[in-house]
C-alpha cells in the first residue's frame, strides 16, 4: 500500500518558520494602529500641527494687527473666532499660540531626549566614578523647583520662547537620563552586549548599536511624555504673566488676557484652554498607545 | 483501582496568533502508591496538563474536552458553562488543592509568600484544611521541617523566605506538600533550579518520603535521568500527546516510538561506548499553531511515511502497561480512515 | 595535539560587594586557577552554580578584568594590554553564550548579527561578507532565506546555531562554550554538540567548555577539570576523570548524576553531601570542601591543600599528598583510588 511509502522529504521541511518576519518597530506600529484612541490622539496632533504652520499664513490678518473698531467681535465670516480686546482676530492668535506652544514642547522634548539619552546613556555605560559624580550633580539639579531655573533665565536674557525653552530644559533631561542610565545598566549585563565585546566591538558601536538600540522604546514612551510636560510648563508660565510678552500670543496669555473679562466674554478664556486641553488629552492617549504598544505584555 | 484518570483531555489557549492547542486529547491513570513521570520537551504540554488537573489555568486557556477522575470523585473542568457552575467547581477544587494534591512546583520563590514567615506560611496551610489549634498547627509544621531534613526547625519557622537556600526552600515547598497527608503529589520540574549534588538530596528525600507514606507522584521532567531514577512508569509527551507509554524498563529498554528512540539516543547514555556520537533528533519541534494533520513528530522523524502526514496513528498495544502511537506499528490499511480523494486534496 | 594554546596560571577574579553594615566585601569568585589548553583540544569545566566557572571563561576573555595571575594566548601574555591590542586577539579567542535568548541583538536580523564580528574587524568587502553569511548559515544548518528574519522568530536550538555561526565568522583558534546547552531540549542539544565537534574536527578549534551537566561533558571533552568555590580541584584526562574521580567532592559530583538508565540507577549507591555550596563572600579557611567533605581531616581546616600530580591528574587534595598517601600504605585504610 502507497500511504506506507517514505514520504517526499522536501514536505518535511522541519526547520520551517511559521510566523511571519516583522522588525521590531513594524510590530510596534502594527498593535499601535489597534489602538483607536492613540490613533485619534496622533490624528489631532498632526490637525493641530498643520493648523499652527499653516493657520497664521492663510489668515488674512496679523496676529498683532489692531483694529480699535472692531473689539470683541463675535463669531462670524471675517472672524471665524471672534476678536479680542483689542481687535484681534483670535483665530489666528490661537493659531500663532499654538505654534509656540507646540515648537516649544517638541523643541523641549527634542533637546531633553538628546542630553538625557547621551548623559544617561555614558553614565550607565561608564558607570564607577564617573557615573556616581554625574549623578551628584543630577540630584543637585533636581533638588531646586523646576521653576526657579525658568524665571531666573527670564530674569537674565527676557522673556521670549528662548529663555521658556532655556528654563525648561535645565532640569527636563533628568528624567530621561535616568530612564535611560537604569535601562542600560540592565542591558550591560545581557549576553547579546557581552557578545559584542568578545567580537572586539568598539564603545561607541556598543552603546548606540547594541544597547541604545535597545532601549528605544521606553525612550519613545519617556518623550511621550516631556512634551505635554513643556507644554503645560510654557502656558502655565504665560497664565502667571511671566512668559509670553505682548503682542505675542500663547495659549497661555491668552488665557490670562481673558481672566479679567470672563464673566462677559467666556469664550475668551475658553478657546485657549480648550486648545490646551486637547493638546494634552491627545498627546496623553498618544504616548500611552505609543507604551502599550511597546510593551504589549504589560497589558 | 486508579487513584487518578484522565481521559481525553483536551486544553487550548487562545493568543492573538490564534487557538493554541497545548494538551490535544490525552489519558492516562496514576495507580496508588506510583510515580508515573511525564517526560517532554518544552512545550510539549506536559505542565499544562497539570495545571488543568488542578483547574489553575490561566485566564485564556480552556479546558474543551475530557474527564478527570480523581479517588472515585469527578473533578472534571470541562462543560462549565454557568458561573454557579464554575463557582462549584472552583469551591471542589479548593479542598482538594494542598488537601488531596500537593503541588511542588520549579521555583520555590513562586510558591513563598516573600514577606511571611516561613512558620506561618506552614501553619497557615495546615490549619486551613485540617481544623486544629494554632500550636498544634506549629507542632506538625517543627515535625515536618524535621523530616525534610532542616536542622533547628524551631529557629527556622521564624525565618523568611530569602533567608534560606534554593534547596532548602524546595525542601519547604515539599514540606507544605505533605502537610496535610495528601493522595497525590505532582512536582513539575522540581530540581531543574537546582544543583547536581542538592538535585540528588531532593529527589532521594522525595522518594524516601512519598514511599513511606504510600502517596503516588507525578513527576513533570524534561530530564531522563531523574525519570530513570525516580519512576515506576513513564509517558512521553510530544506537541500536546502521549506517543508513547510504559513502565521504566520498557520505556528505556524496549522504547517503540522514534521519538522515544531519538531522546534515548540523543543523550550520552552509559550503555554507550566511550567515544560513539550521539545522535540528535534533526530539526525543532513544530509550531503548536500549525501543525500537520496527522503526528506532530512527522517533521523530525527518520522513518516518515505518506499517511504520517494526513492521519493521527492509532494506538499499538505491546503490554498491560506499553503503548505507542506510531503509524510504523500497525502498518495495516484497516486503519487508514482518509481516502484516497481526501487525502490528495490535504496533499496540496 | 602538543601546542599550548591557552595557558592560565594562577588566575584570581574578585569582586567587590557591598553591603550594609559592613562596608565593601570580596567576593572570591575565581581563586587561584592554573591549567591549559592544547591545540584541537576540548577542555571541560565542571561544577554547580556559584563556583566561578562562568566567570572564570569571561575573564580569560577579558569580559572582566582579572584581579591576578596570567593569561598566556599562544604564548603572548594578554593579562594586561590595552583595549586595542586585545583588537587582534579578539579575533582568536572567541565565546559561545548560555542564553540563546539574550546573546543575540533582538533588534538585529540574523544577516546583521552574523556579518558583525567582519564589519567590525574590516573583514572582506561587503559582497564577500554576504555570501560568508550565508556559507555560515549552511555550515550550522540553518537555510539562506532565515537571512532577513529576526532572532526572536527561532526556536532556542536554531538561536544557538545563529550564535556560533556568529562566532565562527571570525575563524577563531579557540572558543569558550559557556553551558552552551543547557538552555535547550534534551532532543537539540545533541544537534548542538555535534555542530561543535564537527567544526573542531575541521578547524582544528580548541574548546574551553563549561557545563554542569557531567555526562555531556565527559562526552565533548578530552581532559575536565572540576571546579569547586573558586578552586580547581581535579584535572585530568575526561574518561579518567568519569570512570574513577578522585577528589571526594569530583565523587560526590558524579555519583549525584542521575543517570538515564534505571538499571544502573536502581544499582547505584549515591555519596550524598551534606548542605549546600557555601557562600563565596566569606569562604572557609583551608581546603574549601572541607565543610562538606566525608574525608575531611584537621589539616583541611587550616591549610589549603596544593595541588597533587598523581598518575597524571592533578587533585587538589590532603588525601592524595606524597605524606597521607605513605601513610595509608601502612595503615591499609581504605582503598581511596580504586574505581566506583
Amino acid at each position: 500500500m502507497e500511504w506506507f511509502d517514505p514520504i517526499d522529504p522536501s514536505r518535511k521541511n522541519s526547520e520551517f518558520i511559521a510566523v511571519e518576519s516583522k522588525s521590531f518597530l513594524k510590530e510596534a506600529w502594527g498593535r499601535f494602529c489597534k489602538n483607536p484612541m492613540a490613533v485619534l490622539g496622533l490624528v489631532v496632533i498632526v490637525i493641530l500641527g498643520l493648523l499652527s504652520i499653516f493657520g497664521p499664513m492663510l489668515s488674512p490678518y496679523a496676529y498683532d494687527a489692531q483694529d480699535t473698531a472692531n473689539q470683541y467681535a463675535g463669531f462670524s465670516m471675517e472672524h471665524l473666532l471672534g476678536t479680542d480686546k483689542f481687535g484681534r482676530d483670535v483665530f489666528t492668535r490661537l493659531c500663532y499660540g499654538g505654534r509656540i506652544s507646540l515648537s516649544i514642547g517638541f523643541g523641549a522634548a527634542i533637546i531633553n531626549t538628546i542630553t538625557g539619552v547621551v548623559i544617561g546613556g555614558l553614565c550607565g555605560y561608564i558607570g564607577g566614578k564617573f557615573d556616581n559624580f554625574v549623578m551628584r550633580i543630577v540630584d543637585i539639579i533636581y533638588a531646586m523647583p523646576s521653576m526657579i531655573y525658568v524665571i531666573l533665565i527670564m530674569m537674565v536674557f527676557g522673556s521670549n520662547v528662548r529663555s521658556i525653552l532655556i528654563g525648561i530644559c535645565i532640569p527636563g533631561w533628568i528624567g530621561m537620563a535616568r530612564q535611560v542610565r537604569g535601562q542600560l545598566i540592565a542591558l550591560k549585563e545581557q549576553e547579546f552586549s557581552m557578545a559584542a565585546l568578545v567580537l572586539g566591538a568598539s564603545d561607541a558601536r556598543i552603546l548606540f548599536k547594541h544597547l541604545i538600540v535597545n532601549a528605544i522604546g521606553p525612550i519613545i514612551v519617556q518623550v511621550t511624555f516631556l512634551v505635554p510636560n513643556a507644554i503645560f510648563t510654557e502656558a502655565f508660565l504665560s497664565f502667571i504673566g511671566i512668559g509670553i510678552s505682548a503682542p505675542m500670543a500663547s495659549w497661555g496669555s491668552m488665557a490670562q488676557d481673558a481672566r479679567q473679562i470672563l464673566t462677559m466674554y467666556p469664550s475668551q478664556l475658553l478657546l485657549p484652554t480648550v486648545c490646551i486641553c486637547i493638546t494634552i488629552f491627545s498627546l496623553n492617549f498618544l504616548g500611552e498607545g505609543i507604551g502599550d504598544a511597546f510593551n504589549p505584555k504589560k497589558k | 483501582m486508579s487513584l487518578l484518570e484522565i481521559n481525553h483531555l483536551t486544553t487550548s489557549f487562545s493568543t492573538p496568533q490564534g487557538t493554541v492547542r497545548a494538551v490535544r486529547d490525552v489519558s492516562y491513570h496514576v495507580d496508588e502508591g506510583e510515580v508515573l513521570g511525564i517526560v517532554g520537551e518544552s512545550g510539549s504540554g506536559k505542565s499544562v496538563g497539570m495545571l488543568t488537573l488542578m483547574g489553575l489555568l490561566a485566564e485564556n486557556g480552556k479546558v474543551e474536552e475530557g474527564k478527570i477522575l480523581f479517588d472515585g470523585k469527578d473533578i472534571s473542568p470541562s462543560g462549565m458553562n454557568t458561573r454557579k457552575e464554575k463557582q462549584e467547581y472552583e469551591k471542589k477544587m479548593q479542598e482538594i488543592r494542598g488537601r488531596e494534591i500537593g503541588m511542588i512546583f520549579q521555583d520555590p520563590m513562586t510558591f513563598l509568600n516573600p514577606i511571611l514567615k516561613i512558620g506561618t506560611q506552614l501553619t497557615e496551610g495546615i490549619r486551613k484544611h485540617e481544623k486544629c489549634s494554632k500550636g498544634e498547627a506549629r507542632e506538625k509544621a517543627v515535625s515536618l521541617m524535621k523530616q525534610v531534613g532542616i536542622p533547628s526547625p524551631e529557629k527556622r519557622l521564624e525565618q523568611y523566605p530569602f533567608e534560606f537556600s534554593g534547596g532548602m526552600r524546595q525542601r519547604i515547598i515539599i514540606a507544605a506538600a505533605l502537610a496535610c497527608d495528601p493522595k497525590l503529589i505532582i512536582a513539575d520540574e522540581p530540581t531543574t533550579a537546582l544543583d547536581v549534588t542538592v538535585q540528588a538530596q531532593i529527589l532521594e528525600l522525595l522518594k524516601k518520603l512519598t514511599k513511606e507514606r504510600g502517596t503516588s507522584v507525578i513527576m513533570i521532567t524534561h530530564d531522563l535521568g531523574v525519570v530513570a531514577t525516580m519512576c515506576d512508569r513513564i509517558a512521553i509527551m510530544y506537541a500536546g500527546k502521549i506517543v508513547e507509554e510504559g513502565t521504566t524498563d520498557e520505556i528505556f529498554y524496549n522504547p517503540k516510538h522514534p521519538y522515544t528512540m531519538g531522546l534515548l539516543n540523543s543523550i550520552n547514555n552509559s550503555s554507550k561506548e566511550d567515544d560513539e556520537p550521539l545522535v540528535p533528533i534533526p530539526g525543532t519541534p513544530p509550531d503548536l499553531l500549525k501543525l500537520p494533520k496527522g503526528c506532530a513528530f512527522m517533521s523530525r522523524c527518520p522513518y516518515t511515511m505518506k499517511i504520517c502526514e494526513v492521519q493521527m496513528p492509532p494506538m499499538s498495544r505491546y503490554s498491560e502497561t506499553h503503548c505507542c502511537h506510531c503509524w510504523l506499528e500497525c502498518k495495516d490499511e484497516k486503519y487508514i480512515t482518509v481516502d484516497k480523494e481526501s487525502g490528495e486534496a490535504a496533499d496540496e | 595535539m602538543s601546542e599550548t594554546v591557552l595557558e592560565v596560571k594562577d588566575l584570581c577574579k574578585y569582586f567587590d560587594v557591598k553591603r550594609a553594615g559592613k562596608g565593601s566585601q570580596k567576593v572570591m569568585a575565581v581563586d587561584g586557577i592554573s591549567f591549559e589548553v592544547k591545540k584541537g583540544e576540548t577542555f571541560g569545566l565542571v561544577g554547580e552554580s556559584g563556583c566561578g566557572k562562568s566567570t572564570l571563561g569571561r575573564t580569560i576573555l577579558k569580559i572582566y578584568e582579572p584581579t591576578k595571575g596570567q593569561i598566556l594566548f599562544e604564548g603572548n601574555d594578554i593579562t594586561n594590554i590595552s583595549k586595542k591590542k586585545m583588537l587582534p586577539y579578539r579575533k582568536k579567542l572567541q565565546m559561545i553564550f548560555q542564553d540563546p535568548y539574550a546573546s543575540l541583538n533582538p533588534r538585529f536580523t540574523v544577516g546583521e548579527i552574523i556579518e558583525e564580528p567582519m564589519v567590525i574587524h574590516h573583514m572582506y568587502s561587503e559582497e564577500e561578507r554576504k555570501k560568508r553569511v550565508q556559507e555560515l548559515l549552511e555550515i550550522v544548518g540553518l537555510k539562506p532565506d532565515h537571512i532577513r528574519r529576526y532572532p526572536h522568530e527561532f526556536s532556542g536550538g536554531q538561536r544557538q546555531r545563529i550564535g556560533i555561526a556568529r562566532t565562527l565568522a571570525l575563524d577563531p583558534d579557540f572558543i569558550v562554550c559557556d553551558e552552551p546547552i543547557s538552555a535547550l531540549d534534551v532532543s537539540i542539544q545533541a544537534q548542538v554538540i555535534n555542530l561543535l565537534e564537527e567544526i573542531q574536527r575541521e578547524k582544528q578549534i580548541s574548546y574551553l567548555f563549561i557545563a554542569h551537566d557531567l555526562g555531556m561533558v565527559k562526552h565533548i571533552s578530552h581532559r575536565i577539570g572540576v571546579m569547586y568555590l573558586g578552586h580547581m580541584v581535579e584535572i585530568g584526562n575526561a574518561n579518567d576523570v568519569y570512570k574513577n574521580p578522585l577528589h571526594p567532592y569530583s565523587k560526590a559530583l558524579l555519583s549525584a548524576e542521575p543517570i538515564p538508565d534505571p538499571k544502573v540507577a536502581r544499582e547505584k549507591k549515591r555519596i550524598l553531601l551534606e548542605g549546600e555550596i557555601p557562600s563565596p563572600i566569606n569562604p572557609p579557611a583551608g581546603c574549601p570542601f572541607h565543610t562538606r567533605c566525608p574525608y575531611a581531616m584537621e589539616e583541611c581546616s587550616t591549610a589549603s591543600p596544593a595541588s597533587y600530580e598523581l598518575e597524571g591528574r592533578k587533585v587538589a587534595c590532603f588525601l592524595y599528598s606524597p605524606r597521607y598517601l605513605k601513610q595509608r600504605e601502612n595503615l591499609a585504610i581504605e582503598p581511596l583510588l580504586a574505581g566506583r
